[in-house]
């Protein structure tokens, strides 16, 4: 279940609709390259394997009924180019930084935009010590917004102070400026990358 | 593979909508007007060809060999992009933490480049496994190897990891070597 909350979806983008469409296409592909090596070797019948490629048998059967066969073809046609075009701008489209919208009551509405709350948690986070640099920024969905926070840790940092701190801290100050309960985190750890060794 | 997964798709959903535009268009094209078929596409020269084209020969085993090669690159990419961020035990309820496996890596690293007789170490790391490989010159394989094991497993016991990677250790020396 841990896997499916809102903070840890909102650890990376998800790329699972991505990674099904190449998957499906590749599997498409796989099974209509195999059909066809294995009408070509002859597995289906000796003859099979001689018929031409347009087969005059399968034409004259989608001539024989050529309403139904221009149907499915239109529509199929459509919806190949609307499934199509919806899944670019899919892929095209950045990952939202959703505002975080406090109070939604009429006339008493507060939020606070993305970019506020990513540069006040940056700045609380860098002051941790151990801590090199911090890129915090806000995911998700506008409905249940999350924070992520991706730390570069100097070397020697001691892993669970900071780990401490950072809960006791930072979110806790953050939690607390935003009046919430749970404000979802997701916290991306690099070690020792922040300081670069000098040359002896 | 991710940045590969992601390209690839926007290019295949670019090819899907391009091949369904067209498919409605010619056909509806063709339905409407019969004499002016083609619009776009020589789409009856190729059912020409395609005609005369017997399904063993060598060309159509040569394509269909390698779509069916592609489809499988295809899907062997799309299941290698999948999230290899190592985790760790969430701190409190809703927020969740992960560390690069290359991070951990370079944790073990340094930990294993610092403890004596050690003169060099390549480590590689996952959720499931810490492989380090070190270096000795005045150590053989038989008194380090339990040693390194030992500490990178103590190491590793002070990471909050939500599942404990198992470490295997190879001591390279020229002790060994003789």
């Amino acid at each position: 279940m841990s896997d499916r909350t809102v903070s840890a979806r909102a650890l990376s983008r998800p790329y699972g609709a991505e990674r099904s469409l190449a998957f499906g296409i590749g599997l498409l592909g796989l099974a209509a390259g195999v059909l066809a090596l294995v009408v070509g070797f002859g597995w289906l019948g000796t003859y099979r394997a001689g018929r031409p490629v347009v087969d005059p048998l399968a034409v004259d059967w989608l001539s024989a009924q050529p309403v139904l066969a221009r149907s499915v073809a239109v529509a199929a046609g459509v919806l190949l180019f609307a499934g199509g075009l919806w899944f670019l701008l899919r892929c095209l489209r950045p990952e939202g930084r959703p505002d975080i919208r406090l109070d939604t009551s009429v006339g008493r509405e507060l939020t606070v935009t993305a970019g506020a709350i990513a540069s006040a948690v940056r700045a609380d986070a860098e002051s941790v010590e151990g801590v090199g640099r911090a890129r915090v920024r806000a995911v998700g969905d506008p409905d249940s917004p999350a924070l992520r926070i991706e730390l570069w840790l100097r070397e020697g940092a001691d892993l669970l102070r900071i780990w401490q701190q950072l809960d006791a801290d930072v979110l806790a100050r953050a939690r607390e400026s935003l009046e919430r309960e749970v404000l979802p985190t997701a916290i991306r750890l690099e070690l020792g990358a922040a300081q670069r060794r000098r040359v002896r | 593979m991710r940045i590969l997964v992601r390209l690839l798709s926007t290019l295949l959903a670019l090819a899907v909508a391009a091949a369904g535009g067209l498919l409605a268009l010619e056909t509806a094209w063709q339905w409407w007007r019969p004499d002016g078929a083609p619009l776009l596409l020589p789409w009856p020269r190729w059912l020409d060809a395609l005609a005369g084209l017997r399904w063993d020969a060598p060309v159509v085993r040569l394509t269909a060999a390698l779509t069916a090669l592609t489809g499988l690159v295809l899907m062997l990419v799309a299941a290698a992009a999948r999230r290899r961020a190592v985790r760790l035990h969430d701190p409190a309820t809703e927020v969740s933490v992960t560390m690069s496996p290359r991070s951990l890596a370079r944790a073990v690293g340094q930990h294993v480049r610092a403890q004596d007789n050690v003169s060099g170490a390549t480590v590689t790391a996952n959720a499931k496994k810490v492989r380090v490989r070190a270096r000795s010159a005045l150590e053989d394989e038989e008194g380090l190897r339990p040693r390194l094991t030992e500490s990178v497993s103590t190491l590793l016991g002070d990471v909050p990891l939500v599942r404990h990677p198992k470490v295997s250790v190879v001591v390279d020396s020229p002790k060994d070597r003789r």
